[in-house]
């Protein structure tokens, strides 16, 4: 399913409706290159969660918690995880059966953190500020929330 | 005499340990694992707390060796507890403790950005009250106001989004440069035209929060105007896409300073933080507060980026305000925040 997000708001927009339909365990891979929006993506899935503010960028310490929604809200930042012995060493499992997992740059390496994910792939439209989102469930659970995910 | 303070930051990719008595500096012995970070373009927490581990006890002969004391004429140990990478943390608290439980002193658990604030006791002597800060580094980017480093200090506002450092880093990597972005875009940007480019100033709105920052959109405009000139089938001018992104950088960091110091009837700033290294940043910092007529204060560059100094001065400061020593069974808080100056 691919979405065309005109603006900003579009975009945070779209993160809110995946995080109002969110469930513990549930894992999201987030791609795109810098500025595609995946920060403001990740933002709107906190707010759809019930967690307004605080959601900023976790690639300096790669990993961070959100406690104040109704679900946990793990936020990682794989760009420098160089592969999967370096993803185990955030110690993520721990969280991940009770939280919502939300991985950036992520693809090709964090799949294996869940029996299921949601890729969303977010792109940019050269010269402009209209991005497209890419919404690719791998099982049954997304599968089913995928229609609800489109407005 | 003042109690000589020895001062443990392992927060994140530097090892530092330093020794202050008052306001006086005598050691400031660092190790980085910067290098062994660069292939990765940023820093990863498992090289950084390995590197810890190896560096910290060498660090710390170091340290002493420099003062020319023995660990023995330690009086007080401080160390950062946060906010930091977590493996990284716990090298550096597990150190402090073991000295502490070893040499029988008082052990202060301190926070890493108040540290980035009390560092500049060692160089312009004890801090005015109340005093505005702005913290500028990869990891940070906040507006604090600064009643007394040792207990009193309050968030005003931070970055929504990415990290100012981080924006360096992250403009460097859309532009070809390598890691760590800023000190590469500082030295390329002094060869551009900072006006070239009319990149946004972002949270600058009225109706957005006056003092909190986002660099998500620069990074954007910058990632577009780069693409641009690509698909023209244009050379990107390196120099000037570096100049104008540090100028917007440093314009909106400075302005938000400025304002909060006038909003909050406060004469003296300080800028400090890894950022603060920044040529751009000092220069308008400079201009803008003797236009404000207020008071700027910015230590040198090796005092800005982390190091065991600007924990032993803060705990110089802890001490001195008579603060209640942490106990030994204190955890480390990655996400600590600035209000909880010691634990």
């Amino acid at each position: 399913m691919t979405l065309l997000l005109p603006e900003a708001v579009d975009t945070r927009a779209l993160g809110t409706r995946i995080g109002a339909a969110a469930v513990r365990g549930d894992l999201v891979l987030l791609t795109g290159p810098l500025g595609a929006g995946k920060t403001v993506l990740a933002q709107g899935i906190g707010a759809g969660l019930g967690i307004e503010r605080g959601i900023v960028s976790p690639t300096f310490v790669l990993a961070r918690v959100h406690r104040e929604g109704r679900i946990p809200f793990v936020h990682v930042d794989a760009y420098r995880l160089g592969g999967r012995a370096e993803l185990d060493d955030l110690d993520l499992d721990s969280d991940l059966a009770e939280s919502v997992t939300v991985v950036e740059w992520g693809a090709g390496l964090a799949e294996r953190l869940g029996a299921e994910h949601l890729q969303v792939a977010l792109r940019r439209e050269p010269g402009s500020d209209v991005r497209t989102a890419t919404l690719t469930a791998s099982g049954p659970g997304w599968a089913a929330r995928l229609p609800t995910l489109s407005r | 005499m003042p109690e000589l303070v020895l001062g443990i930051e392992t927060s994140c990719d530097e090892t530092g340990v330093g020794l202050v008595r008052g306001t006086t500096l005598f050691a400031d012995a660092v190790a980085s694992s910067v290098a062994e970070h660069v292939r990765f373009g940023g820093v990863v927490p498992e090289v950084a707390a390995r590197a810890h581990l190896e560096a910290l006890v060498p660090t710390l002969r170091r340290a002493l060796g420099e003062a020319g004391v023995r660990r023995s004429d330690i009086d007080a140990i401080a160390v950062t507890a946060g906010p930091g990478l977590a493996g990284a943390l716990l090298v550096g608290t597990s150190a402090a403790k073991a000295y502490a439980l070893a040499l029988d002193r008082p052990l202060y658990a301190v926070n890493h950005l108040a540290g980035h604030v009390a560092v500049d006791t060692v160089e312009h002597g004890l801090l005015p009250t109340p005093l505005v800060a702005l913290l500028v580094s990869g990891g940070h980017t906040s507006l604090l106001l600064v009643d007394d480093v040792a207990h009193t200090i309050r968030t005003l506002g931070a970055t929504v989004d990415d990290a100012a450092g981080e924006a360096f880093d992250k403009v460097a990597r859309l532009l070809g440069l390598p890691y760590p972005g800023g000190p590469v875009i500082d030295r390329i940007a002094a060869d551009g035209d900072p006006a070239a480019i009319a990149f946004p100033r972002g949270m600058t709105g009225p109706r957005d929060a006056p003092y909190d920052f986002s660099f998500s959109g620069l990074k954007t405009a910058v990632a577009r105007w780069v693409e641009a000139c690509e698909a023209a089938g244009r050379p990107v001018p390196v120099a000037d896409v570096a100049a104008s992104f540090q100028e917007a950088v440093a314009d909106v960091l400075t302005a938000k300073a400025i304002r909060a110091c006038r909003e909050h009837g406060v004469g003296d700033l300080l800028v400090g933080g890894g950022v603060a290294a920044n040529s751009r940043l000092r220069t308008l910092a400079e201009q803008r507060c003797a236009a404000a007529g207020l008071r700027l204060r910015v230590p040198r560059p090796r005092l800005c980026t982390d190091n065991g100094a600007m924990i032993a001065a803060l705990g110089a400061r802890v001490v001195a305000a008579g603060v209640t020593p942490s106990a030994l069974d204190f955890a480390t808080d990655p996400g600590l925040p600035v209000e909880r100056v010691s634990l």
